[in-house]
């Protein structure tokens, strides 16, 4: 699903946001990328979202190579992916419903399909009564049930969450680590990034990538799905 | 395609959002557009009623040949058939003098009254000669060497006056269609920019979740386009009523003057405005969507 060769990030500033390390993930896989702030958690997560190019290196997503000039296949690689963004990106002024059908509307599924799907997913993160909602009348953690819901609709095969434990308190961000992980499947990915280590320790069959300054250090437990 | 079909409803939703967004400027715009459209109206209708007047008057084109007076009619029957065989004439008809008074009578109306002061008849007969515009010049030169032949009275002054008109109206047309054209184009344009500014983080969010650049830009199209179109619409309306009130002026007191069908020259004009309100929209949206830079 997901191979890296040497891959490096170096910003046109010089910042050294990756340093060179090599990585294979495989379908099912559930993946946390921890590391303090700054440590460059997000600025693999964009790679691995082709919204940043390597510098160096490699990688590999979907069978695609993830280069400059390569913009139709990360488009082609973007449909099978299912961001969650720190912020959330949600689009002002439209319902949830309206939200989590935009995210479907070009990868080739049907108006009923699209909206059959919408109304389930919604419904499977708790919000059955604010599917017409406008999501500016939403709380935050509702939002970001929005914003989870907008990923997993699409039926991704790799689902990329940035910082979903971020703004929640103790209990909220094990619920929201729990629905999450709930999405994995044997064709499923999951690969979050998190700083709240101290959630998500222990936890069988997963692979850890921790992250300082760059420096990229991999801890595998356990087997895939 | 098949994108296009399931979401078309969308698409015309999103760019429905997209104007109303920024609704008392894009209204503003909208107007402007309807105003210059209307100027455009106006002076295409002026071009081709202008052009048609001048062709049916071309196609008219007659020349008077004034004789001695007293001629015999064995010798008006000589210069008919002389004048029947130049080149370029294709009819020859003697108007005697009471059917030229009976003329300037019809010409003058209400008028015609100051005729009754004149004892006799003050019109000469002639001979009313139907030719081939383009040979003008030859026939009224071979006409005038004939014998018996006092004068030959043309209108290819007021012909070629007619001609001119027709030309600067032609001129003015391109100029204002120019004029038009751009303005329209950055009208447009900058519309479609200010639309994608104010929507430059969904874009951005669009094209992260993958969407193809097309599904992004068309809502965009079709906000350029419906308002080009509109604004065409609203020129039409305001030219119909202003045609409509041209025609009834010129047609009640100048009723000699050819002018076309008012309906086909209706029909002309909504076929042009609202192609080139699809065109201009089009090429307007098309240079502000690919203009703009919406990355964050």
């Amino acid at each position: 699903m997901i191979e890296a060769h040497d891959l490096e990030l170096i910003y046109n500033d010089g910042t050294v946001a990756v340093k060179p390390f090599d990585i294979t993930i495989g379908a099912g896989e559930l993946v946390y990328i921890t590391g303090a702030s700054g440590s460059g958690k997000t600025s693999l997560l964009k790679l691995l979202i082709g919204s940043e190019y390597p510098t160096g290196g490699t990688l590999n997503i979907l069978g695609e190579p993830i280069k400059k000039g390569n913009s139709k296949s990360i488009h082609k690689i973007r449909h099978k992916i299912g961001p969650i963004f720190q912020e959330f990106r949600l689009i002002k002024g439209k319902t949830s419903m309206d939200n989590v059908k935009l995210g479907m509307r070009f990868i080739g599924m049907t108006p009923s399909q699209i909206e059959e799907e919408a109304r389930l997913v919604l419904i499977k993160v708790g919000l059955e009564d604010k599917l017409n909602i406008k999501v500016d009348n939403l709380s935050w953690g509702e939002c970001q049930r929005v914003a989870i819901a907008r990923a997993v609709a699409r039926k991704p095969s790799l689902i990329l969450a940035d910082e979903p434990t971020g703004n929640l308190d103790r209990n909220n961000a094990i619920k929201m680590l729990e629905l999450l992980g709930s999405f994995r499947t044997k064709e499923t990915a999951v690969i979050m990034t998190t700083h709240a280590t101290h959630l998500i320790e222990g936890h069988a069959h997963a692979t850890y990538i921790h992250m300082d300054r760059g420096r990229v250090n991999i801890e595998r437990q356990g087997k895939s799905y | 395609m098949k994108t296009f079909i399931y979401n078309f409803r969308y698409f015309i939703k999103e760019s429905i959002d997209i104007f109303r967004l920024n609704l008392i400027s894009n209204i503003f715009s909208l107007l402007s557009t309807g105003l210059i459209f209307f100027v455009l109206t106006l002076i295409i209708a002026g071009w081709n009623i202008s052009s048609s007047v001048t062709e049916a008057i071309k196609g008219e084109s007659e020349i008077s040949v004034y004789f001695q007076e007293g001629l015999t009619e064995s010798k008006i029957i000589d210069l008919t058939n002389s004048i029947t065989n130049v080149r370029g004439v294709e009819s020859v008809n003697l108007v005697n003098e009471d059917e030229a008074y009976g003329r300037m009578e019809k010409v003058l109306g209400d008028d015609a009254q100051v005729l009754s002061f004149f004892e006799d008849n003050p019109f000469d007969a002639f001979l009313e000669v139907g030719i081939e515009l383009t040979e003008i010049e030859s026939i009224v030169d071979q006409i005038s060497q004939m014998a018996y032949v006092d004068l030959v009275r043309d209108n290819k002054e007021v012909l070629d006056r007619l001609s001119h008109m027709s030309d600067v109206l032609n001129l003015v047309s391109y100029l204002a269609l120019t004029a038009v054209g751009i303005t329209t184009l950055v009208i447009m344009s900058h519309i479609i920019r200010q639309g994608i500014y104010h929507h430059r983080e969904q874009i951005n969010t669009l094209e992260l979740l993958g969407a193809p650049k097309y599904f992004i830009a068309l809502p965009f199209y079709i906000e350029g386009i419906s308002m080009t179109l509109i604004g065409g619409l609203l020129s039409l309306v305001l030219s119909h009523f202003v045609i409509n009130e041209i025609y009834i002026q010129v047609s009640g007191p100048l009723p000699f003057i050819p002018m076309p069908n008012q309906g086909i020259v209706m029909q002309n004009l909504i076929i042009v405005i609202l192609g080139l309100s699809l065109v201009l929209g089009f090429f307007g949206s098309a240079f502000g969507v690919s203009s703009s830079r919406y990355k964050e």
